[in-house]
């Protein structure tokens, strides 16, 4: 059985535990770092529903990698680099699948009524002008909160290219919607 | 590291914008549900008879390389003992003077040279090496 600490879960307990094959341990795993890993997935992909597939393939691909991890290294970076492939390959088979067919804007999942109507308009068409890596380090860095590092670690790029990618991409935003900020 | 924020306010309209478009779903019940799911899906994985197979693939690859060491090793021993014999059989043998062994052959070849330069051949008596060289 895994023990806590301060009714904390111990995430190295947990990962040696579901290694030995403990599936309770995995389950926990799993609580732990879904939301984040979502998070990361859906800066990647276009759609929540792609995003949730993607943590799906990510985490069943991170199980059956589980005996290759070393218990000692952050367990959160590794997830979240198999997080990123997933959402990569996803993003990959869907230009092969619809690349007649590029959506327009990208859609809205979750909606805040409250918020403006103009800003999330042009806000979405101003994303879809950015390349997929820009808008992918843009919102892990100014949405999620990765470092450049680690952004750069999670897409296979260089720190210094993730650095570039959130500059261009602001540059653009800020380029694109400065009369409707300037409006708000 | 101090970075420099181009949008420095997080109240900042467009990042607010951002995070509203990025949200994550709110409510226990979304995720209690996609970790359902992440869980039948690994339940799957773990019955699945590829599990069992994988399991299998190290001792079953740490088993053929000993058996192809333990093959190389035999097939070493075997030829060292096959060359051993042989130079034992040949120390063991009557040594054979190299003269005897080359000699005649090559007197018969001169034999055969003295034939043909005249013209006989070996039915005539006289024309043999032996009375030649007389």
């Amino acid at each position: 059985m895994t023990s806590f600490a301060d009714g904390k879960p111990d995430e190295r307990a947990l990962v040696v535990a579901a290694q030995r094959g403990d599936s309770e341990a995995f389950a926990q795993l799993v609580r732990l770092h879904q939301r984040r890993a979502y998070a990361v997935c859906r800066a990647i992909v276009l759609t929540h529903e792609d995003a949730e597939d993607a943590v799906q393939e990510a985490f069943l691909h991170a199980f059956k990698a589980l005996d290759r991890f070393l218990p000692d290294q952050p367990f959160g970076a590794w997830l979240y680099r198999i997080m990123a492939n997933a959402s990569l390959d996803l993003v990959r088979r869907r230009k092969v699948r619809d690349a007649d067919e590029l959506p327009e804007t990208i859609p809205m999942a979750f909606r805040d009524p409250g918020e403006s109507d103009e800003l999330r308009r042009r806000l979405n068409e101003a994303l879809t002008k950015l390349t997929a890596r820009q808008r992918s380090v843009i919102v892990l860095h100014d949405v999620e909160g990765f470092t450049h590092g680690e952004i750069g670690e999670m897409l296979g790029i260089p720190e210094g290219t993730a650095r570039s990618d959130l500059h261009h991409a602001r540059a653009a935003l800020r380029r694109m919607l400065k009369d409707v900020r300037s409006d708000l | 590291m101090t970075e420099i924020r181009l949008f420095p306010n997080d109240d900042d309209e467009v990042v607010r914008g951002l995070r509203s478009l990025y949200a994550a779903p709110a409510g226990d019940a979304y995720w209690n549900e996609l970790e359902a799911r992440i869980m039948a899906r690994v339940a799957d994985v773990e019955l699945g008879w590829w599990t069992e197979l994988d399991r299998w693939v190290r001792p079953a690859v740490v088993a053929a390389a000993t058996l192809l060491l333990a093959a190389g090793i035999a097939m070493f021993r075997a030829r060292e003992a096959e060359s051993d014999l042989a130079v034992e059989t040949m120390l063991a043998s009557p040594s054979v003077p190299v003269s005897t062994a080359i000699r005649p052959a090559l007197d018969n070849d001169r034999d055969t040279r003295i034939r043909y330069l005249f013209g006989c051949s070996d039915q005539e008596p006289t024309c043999s090496g032996q009375n030649n060289r007389r």
